[in-house]
């Protein structure tokens, strides 16, 4: 086998082992240190030492970005679950109404700044684009309130005239109430809405992400179920405390429930972000670890191919001086 | 296979009876099975997403007699402080004045001014100072309250609250425009609530 | 319905819900002792940019940092 591989080799170097063995060691010496391959020879040694070094690189950052990102799951994942109590009570007083139909619908995507985190961002952008569809119809519409870049820069290729609001840059303070809610005022200032979807993917663990569309109804809706009786009917026999009239607290209620709502969404998207992105990097400093034992092998087979061709040459330029 | 998927996710949320609401069993499943079956027209085939209520454990009905305890979740954006607590009452700082709510209690919608919330249970007295938010008292004695802020009353400057005070008494004095006006006599409020509870 | 009643006095000067409890809040972190209050405030900070977008065409972003009372 050894022979037959010698005998594959010199049949490879064949064309340059010349009458003049010495111009032949010369010139099988200089090709592994050139950067393009000549002729018929394999890829020299230098250039997958070069591709092994850049995938050894890309392994180490891959792996220290996963680190990065499992330290910060864990602090925001110990918040999510602590804001989790937050919008219980409101699904509790008023259900949960997804397939409510209103004229004016807005669709609130929450999307990441950043990229390399999976595939999060574009299920919630095929969501929204589902829920559109699903909620288009004659004299009805639909509009985007968009948070992160990503979603953006999905939504403007079709989208475009059905965007109301961008909102980027919300990670550059640990996320927090204040923040959100602020963030929630805008929207409600800038935008009509009969009722609000929002779309973000719920951390369940850190595989699993599950897209989840919650939905706030505004006020004049929530009075028009509640009259017609079905799921919100209970919400007449509930007393109103405080404020003058049923209409004013049922305003203040869809406002904070929305603000609420939007907290626990925006932290569990961040979570499912940090988690994703674990994941993605983690499959990647795997694959590029896998690539760098292929490269490795390449090398080798390269490295003793050149050095079984010197042998051969020294060899036969040997016995053809000696013969 | 998504159908089925999707009648799996469905079928729990009818059997287990996941009724937000505390009567009236049929209602909310209902609304559930019409939205996916809506999306499955419309959409066959990406899978549809969930909803919040799949994620809840669903609340008891009205029990025939009242109870004997009030279960409490009080909770706060960045910490629940009270999850599914079984207590004697609590006196809320509603907007018309603080209002006790013992088992029992018609069910209510509360919106809460800045005020003390007092948690009673049995002897002991948890008293905490509430900035805003809501209360919603069921009728199967489960009350949920929801506050922007709460701090236990002995994290309180008073010297702080002292200035405060005057000071926000000065800025409406001195008010121009509604809106200064506005923020200026919710700093009295604030103020001279937070002075009440720490005097009172 | 709309506004048969006396709106609160916020409403009437154009708050919201949002921003009133906002405010009320903010005030009540205030007047809280020392180790609390810092980590109160240091924890509650806001940052975005946010950008209305008309007939498919952005506006310039406008930044909101640190105002939690709007």
């Amino acid at each position: 086998m050894a022979m037959a591989a010698l005998r594959r080799e010199g049949r490879r170097f064949a064309p340059l082992i010349s009458p003049h063995p010495m111009a032949a060691i010369r010139s099988s010496i200089v090709p592994a240190e050139e950067q393009a391959p000549l002729g018929v020879r394999s890829i020299s040694t230098q250039i997958v030492r070069n591709r092994m070094k850049s995938v050894k690189n890309i392994q180490k950052i891959t792996k220290a970005m996963k680190m990065v990102a499992a330290s910060k799951l864990r602090a925001i994942q110990a918040k999510a679950e602590n804001s989790r109590g937050l919008w219980q009570p409101f699904t509790a007083l008023l259900g949960d109404t997804p397939s409510v139909q209103v004229k004016k619908d807005v669709i609130v995507t929450i999307s990441s700044d950043k990229g390399l985190c999976g595939g999060i961002n574009s299920t919630s952008v095929k969501i929204s684009k589902a829920l559109n569809k699903l909620n288009s119809g004659p004299d009805k519409e639909t509009k985007y309130v968009i948070l992160g870049e990503k979603a953006k820069a999905q939504l403007i290729r079709d989208s475009k005239k059905d965007i109301v609001l961008v909102l980027t840059e919300l990670q550059k303070n640990p996320l927090n109430y204040t923040q959100v809610s602020v963030l929630a005022d805008d929207i409600l200032k800038n935008v009509e809405f009969d009722a609000l979807r929002i779309i973000f993917n719920k951390f369940q663990s850190v595989v699993a992400f599950l897209p989840t569309v919650s939905t706030v109804l505004s006020p004049e809706i929530v009075e028009r179920e509640a009259e017609s009786g079905g799921k919100l009917g209970e919400l007449d026999s509930y007393e109103i405390e405080g404020g003058e009239t049923k209409s004013e607290i049922l305003q203040n209620l869809a406002e904070f429930q929305f603000s609420c709502v939007m907290f626990n969404a925006v932290l569990e998207n961040a979570c499912s972000e940090q988690g994703a992105r674990m994941s993605a990097m983690d499959s990647s400093s795997r694959n590029a670890g896998e690539m760098l034992d292929r490269l490795t092998l390449t090398y080798n087979r390269t490295r003793q191919a050149s050095i079984t061709t010197e042998l051969i040459e020294i060899i036969s330029g040997a016995s053809a001086l000696e013969g | 296979m998504l159908r089925r998927a999707t009648a799996l996710l469905t079928r729990p949320v009818i059997s287990l009876r996941a009724r937000p609401f505390s009567t009236d069993v049929s209602e909310t499943p209902v609304a559930d099975t019409s939205f996916y079956d809506a999306w499955k027209k419309v959409i066959p085939t990406l899978e549809p997403p969930h909803t919040p209520l799949t994620f809840m454990k669903p609340r008891p009905p009205t029990p025939s007699s009242i109870p004997t305890k009030l279960t409490v979740n009080f909770v706060l954006p960045y910490n629940s402080e009270l999850a599914a607590k079984e207590v004697d009452m609590v006196i809320i700082p509603a907007s018309t004045g603080h209002m006790g709510v013992l088992p029992g209690h018609v069910a209510t919608i509360a919106e809460l001014k800045p005020g003390v919330l007092s948690v009673h249970e049995g002897t002991d007295v948890t008293k905490y100072f509430v900035s805003s938010g809501f209360a919603f008292i069921h009728a199967n004695s489960y009350a949920d309250i929801i506050a922007v802020e709460a701090v236990p009353l002995d994290r309180v400057d008073a010297s702080l609250v002292q200035k405060g005070l005057a000071e926000f008494t000065q800025k409406l004095s001195s008010a121009s425009t509604d809106l200064e006006k506005a923020e200026a006599q919710i700093g009295v409020d604030v103020h001279s609530a937070l002075n009440a509870a720490l005097t009172g | 319905m709309a506004s048969n009643a006396a709106v609160p006095f916020w409403r009437a000067a154009g708050m919201t819900y949002i921003t009133y409890s906002n405010i009320c809040a903010n005030l009540v972190r205030n007047c809280l002792k020392e180790p609390y209050k810092t980590e109160a405030i240091s924890r509650e900070r806001v940052h975005f940019a946010v950008s209305k977008w008309t007939d498919g065409k952005p506006e310039t972003p406008t930044i909101r940092t640190d105002t939690p009372n709007v």
